[in-house]
């Protein structure tokens, strides 16, 4: 299976009518939208990256993601997402050498929630860097989809990172001098998608988030929640199946972190997006179906959250049952 | 990514940058200004030779006593200024004038005294040049338009034909045809006015040879100031000059260069020397400009590399969101190619600009520049646009190229 190949499989295992279903309510939550919401996200719904599939088929393939879930979170069966093999992190710093990891094997699966806990200093950025394929280890493997992403060239990891990982950065890393629709389409336009397309589905996703009334507005007129969703809005306009956060919550107050870590569980529970937040805050456990606490560049344990993950597991499996 | 995309970020970008950029695009202003305005001015003043050139008669040798080893001497068109520059006390005369009859391709050869003498006219006195030519066969020999009556014919004695400004300029009450000026108090008829020329042919007094000789102090029968002859066509030039000088080495008797007394002159080589000195003048200061424009691309790489370090975290983040190494090389590449373009349509407003005073400044190189077209050329503008933009991309290649190297990693960790 080549890498565009297993990207496409990704994709339509999301069914865009589900993802909005689910985010109508969120958006509900902020109730900024208006009552034009039904039909322009009817209209839109069309409009996603996955338009290409058929009804049937991303009935279809939900159900297999629902089951990957349920393995995913038991950790057995196939093929992970993200597998590190004895991943090392060297610094050289002067004469000295710093690995800031050490050793690490880690395996996530479609479908899981990972928090990454861990002390500042503890090796968890230099993790979620290689989990993003924003940086090679110094020893080891980061294998994506069974493909060693040392081998890749820069292009070719852009275009990984592009399309199947979206970015949500502690500071947001809005471009600031780009209006929030613009900073929603951008990734779109890396993707070389038709400008009339990206726009509408950026215009969709901001609606989900809550912000269609603040299109035009520049990050440095929002608030930091805001930003934090605009950011959120931007890290699904690709709709890739892996979301990466960093901190999410760092720079906000816990009301709004809140909201934000409910809106990536939605993501999670209704969209079966694989979720990987990386955190100093114990709180955000409770969200996680999987824990991975690392310290001093090694992992100290790994946690399975499993009531948590089969009561996803099977809300998922009545679903299904539902639909059938 | 596509090159509109590219566009709109670079577009973005510079709308909203900081003061630092629209100050750097001053150098850019300034330098292309400079080069599109002395290139204007470059070509005005070339056209104004080339239009001169055309009028000018190419085909006349000139002889003057005296000989400076060199040919550095630039009469005017219509005959030598002064008399012999040399120490020895050469002249020209008839003999000299025989010595010359018979050259295959010589047309005409026209004898003339010259000197600076009192006029007066409607009570008000003015020293002017005289020239004194053979009345025989000036009309012929000369390119000088009439503007009222007619040039002097072989039966004139004391008659003149004037330039337009001593006509109109250097007496208040204008001289017209058959008025009567006073010559070192003798009384000369204007029998012809000519048309404005430019320069100092306009303020020449022509007679014929022998009232000249009485009017003019110095003045000696059957010597000359200079001897003029008109041969066939351009290609006669050289071939006609070597043969005069040979002819008048045997006549004078000289037998080594150094002993020489007269020199010779063409206004062909003249015109080929004031041609080659506009051109090596408009190169020298176009080069000076251009060091206005290389400090003004420095200004550009500067800027630019600042700019990178200050969004190396956009940077970061583009990349994290999917931007290739060459989408972010082409953001800031076109990025500086704009603040080029912006500094080219500036700067060919103000070389336009600089250009038109060009006529106000006084630029006698032209002679009397007659205003002649000095609004640029779409060429010229097309050049200068050109120009900005190539300097634009050239200085932001290398700040470009390093920003499109950050490490995604490095550019997101920076603060």
């Amino acid at each position: 299976m080549t890498l565009s190949e297993a990207i496409e499989t990704l994709k339509t295992t999301l069914d865009p009518r589900k993802f909005l279903q689910s985010l109508e309510r969120a958006a509900d939550f902020y109730s900024e939208s208006d009552s034009e919401q039904d039909s322009d996200s009817g209209d839109d719904s069309g409009n996603g990256p996955s338009d290409s599939s058929s009804g049937s088929q991303s009935g279809d393939s939900f159900k297999g993601s629902g089951a990957a879930v349920k393995t995913a979170a038991l950790s057995n069966g196939t093929t992970p997402l993200i597998k590190l093999t004895d991943v090392w992190k060297i610094y050289q710093m002067g004469e000295v050498e710093f690995a800031a990891l050490k050793g690490i094997d880690l395996e996530i699966y479609e479908g899981e929630f990972v928090v990454v806990l861990g002390p500042s200093g503890s090796g968890k950025s230099t993790l979620m860097n290689l989990l993003g394929c924003l940086d090679l280890p110094s020893r080891g493997a980061v294998f994506l989809q069974d493909r060693d992403i040392s081998e890749l060239d820069e292009s070719e990891l852009a275009r990984i990172r592009g399309q199947m990982i979206g970015f949500i950065f502690q500071s947001f890393n809005l471009i600031p001098t780009l209006g929030t629709l613009e900073n929603v389409t951008l990734p779109l336009e890396f993707q070389e998608m038709d400008p009339g397309k990206a726009r509408r589905r950026a215009e969709y996703l901001l609606d989900i988030v809550g912000l269609s009334d603040k299109k035009k507005n520049l990050p440095s007129q929002l608030s930091g929640g805001q930003r934090q969703r605009v950011a959120i809005a931007r890290s699904l306009a690709v709709n890739p199946p892996v979301i990466l956060a960093d901190e999410p919550t760092g720079n906000l107050d816990s009301k709004t972190g809140n909201y934000i870590l409910e809106f990536l569980e939605k993501l999670h529970e209704q969209e079966g997006k694989t979720i990987i937040i990386v955190t100093h805050d114990l709180e955000l456990v409770k969200y996680a179906t999987r824990v991975v606490y690392i310290r001093d560049g090694e992992i100290e344990k790994i946690e399975h959250a499993e009531k948590h993950a089969e009561k996803h597991a099977e809300k998922h499996a009545e679903k299904n049952e539902m639909e059938e | 990514m596509r090159n509109a995309t590219y566009v709109k970020m670079a577009l973005n970008m510079l709308l909203h940058s900081k003061l630092r950029s629209w100050l750097t695009i001053i150098g850019i202003v300034i330098g292309v200004g400079a080069v599109v305005g002395i290139i204007s001015l470059g070509d005005a003043m070339e056209a104004q030779v080339q239009s001169r050139l055309a009028d000018m008669d190419l085909t006349k040798i000139t002889i003057t006593p005296g000989y400076s080893g060199a040919q550095s001497r630039m009469p005017g068109p219509g005959g030598p200024g002064g008399g012999g520059s040399s120490s020895t006390d050469a002249e020209l005369t008839d003999d000299d004038v025989d010595a010359l009859q018979g050259i295959d391709g010589v047309l005409y050869i026209d004898t003339q005294i010259s000197g600076s003498e009192e006029v007066d006219y409607a009570g008000e006195t003015a020293t002017l040049s005289i020239t004194g030519v053979d009345p025989q066969v000036w009309q012929y020999m000369n390119t000088l338009e009439v503007g009222s009556g007619r040039l002097l014919e072989p039966a004139d004695k004391n008659v003149a034909v004037i330039g337009s400004s001593i006509a109109t300029e250097i007496f208040d009450q204008e001289i017209g045809v058959n008025q009567v000026i006073t010559v070192n108090g003798k009384s000369v008829r204007v029998v012809g006015v000519l048309e404005e020329e430019g320069g100092s042919e306009d303020r020449k007094i022509y007679m014929p040879l022998d009232a000249a000789v009485n009017l003019i102090e110095d003045a000696e029968e059957d010597v000359f100031d200079s001897i003029v002859v008109k041969v066939e066509s351009e290609d006669l030039v050289d071939p006609t000059i070597e043969e005069i000088e040979e002819r008048l080495m045997v006549s004078r008797q000289i037998h080594q260069e150094k002993d020489r007394d007269f020199s010779l002159s063409s206004s062909l080589s003249m015109a080929e020397s004031v041609t080659e000195m506009t051109s090596s003048m408009t190169l020298f200061l176009g080069a000076i400009a251009a060091v206005s424009l290389l400090v003004g691309a420095v200004g550009i790489a500067n800027t630019m590399f600042t700019s990178v370090l200050e969004k190396t975290k956009e940077i970061g983040t583009m990349k994290a969101i999917g931007a290739k190494n060459r989408d972010i090389l082409m953001i800031f590449v076109v990025n500086s190619a704009m603040v080029g373009f912006v500094g080219g349509v500036f700067g060919v407003m103000l070389g336009g600009f600089v250009s038109t005073l060009f006529p106000y400044l006084g630029v006698t190189l032209m002679r009397g520049g007659s205003g002649a077209g000095t609004g640029l050329s779409p060429d010229l503008m097309a050049f200068g646009l050109g120009l900005a933009v190539l300097i634009g991309v050239l200085s932001g290649a290398v700040p470009a190229y390093r920003a499109s190297k950050l490490k995604p990693v490095d550019a997101l960790r920076y603060e």
